[in-house]
């Protein structure tokens, strides 16, 4: 979980990040030592079962934002909307 | 020697400055004249420093080193930290001043005293935390020692040590003479959300019964928190933490100068001041 907190908090603190994340995630996650299951929903940028698996729910949530996911569509999707 | 002058506790919701018009006119009046009530009260005592207790968001710290407790000691602190917040919270970025000389006497005081807080010696930088109630306060150039409470990553510590820390800094407080007038500042709370599913439920009843026991002023109702107790009036509601703080600076009862809740900030929302 450690591998995965950290990705969310760099992408939210590096605007370059972040934007390399969304032009090519696979290639940033080739960076962080993600569980594959973690991997796997972050490439899917599936925020809930990132949150079922026990993510930081603030780290997830500024993470959403900063790549792109709408505060409307982050909630819609952790309540199964 | 300095004095306590003054303990407030308010909300730091970022709608407060970012998107109050979401709150119907009444709920919304009533927030901003309790925060018009405290500006006038700081400005009529015109403190040196104001100490402000609050939690941080990752905005600093992370979980590759996250304090229980912290203070910022240095000469000036970046709010908002992005101009990208700046423009989230409406809130110009800016430099608030520190105080070196206190914040650095406080922090000696409390490693004299068996407490045990992080250093931030320069580069802290602010988020809704700080910059939201100091904005609607008015604050202006008045210099700011940031005091922070873990509130955002379990385990947190218990409401009998944020109690004992505010005690402990109200008596470092008094034991100085770097300042003359002192005001402590407590932000956050009270129930909310983050990042949740149950984002912008409010737990009026956990908040009423918090703002009694913060009223009643005893210690030991206080303190009677357990983390699950917590818990359930959301991951947010854990910044009651900075209050405790606040709490215990005072040994007072408080009066609420307001209470609302306003899901459209997603938060309990509560301004009070100690009876001091």
């Amino acid at each position: 979980m450690y591998s995965l907190h950290k990705l969310l908090w760099e992408l939210r603190r590096d605007p370059v990040l972040a934007e390399r994340f969304r032009a090519n995630p696979s290639e940033v996650l080739a960076g962080y030592d993600l569980a594959p299951a973690d991997s796997t929903a972050m490439m899917a940028r599936d925020f809930r079962t990132l949150y079922e698996r026990g993510a930081n729910p603030y780290l997830l949530y500024f993470c959403a934002l900063q790549i792109g996911v709408s505060r409307q569509d982050y909630y819609a999707q952790l309540r199964g909307e | 020697m300095a004095e306590l002058t003054g303990v407030f506790a308010t909300a730091h919701s970022p709608g407060l400055t970012g998107f109050p018009e979401r709150v119907a006119q009444p709920k919304r009046d009533a927030v901003r004249a309790a925060f018009d009530e405290v500006a006038r009260r700081i400005q009529d005592i015109g403190p040196d420093v104001i100490v402000a207790v609050s939690v941080e968001h990752f905005t600093n710290f992370f979980l590759a080193n996250l304090p229980a407790f912290a203070i910022a000691t240095g000469d000036r602190h970046l709010g908002p930290v992005t101009p990208e917040m700046g423009k989230f919270l409406g809130i110009a970025q800016r430099y608030y001043p520190g105080h070196r000389e206190l914040g650095t006497h406080i922090y000696r005081y409390a490693l004299a005293h068996d407490f045990d807080p992080a250093l931030a010696d320069g580069g802290f930088g602010f988020d809704e935390n700080f910059c939201v109630p100091l904005e609607l306060l008015r604050t202006g150039t008045t210099p700011i020692v940031p005091v922070v409470v873990n509130g955002v990553n379990p385990p947190y510590p218990t409401a009998r040590r944020c109690y004992a820390f505010g005690r402990m800094l109200a008596a470092a407080i008094t034991a100085t003479d770097v300042a003359d007038k002192v005001v402590v500042l407590a932000t956050g709370g009270l129930s909310h959300w983050v990042g949740m599913p149950q984002a912008g439920t409010i737990d009026e009843e956990f908040d009423r019964d918090f703002l009694a026991r913060l009223t009643d002023g005893d210690a030991a109702r206080l303190t009677d928190y357990d983390d699950d107790r917590i818990e359930a009036a959301g991951n947010g509601a854990h910044e009651i933490r900075a209050w405790l703080v606040a709490a215990g600076a005072a040994g007072a009862g408080f009066e609420t100068l307001a209470y609302e809740p306003t899901p459209e900030w997603l938060t309990g929302t509560a301004v009070a001041a100690a009876c001091l």
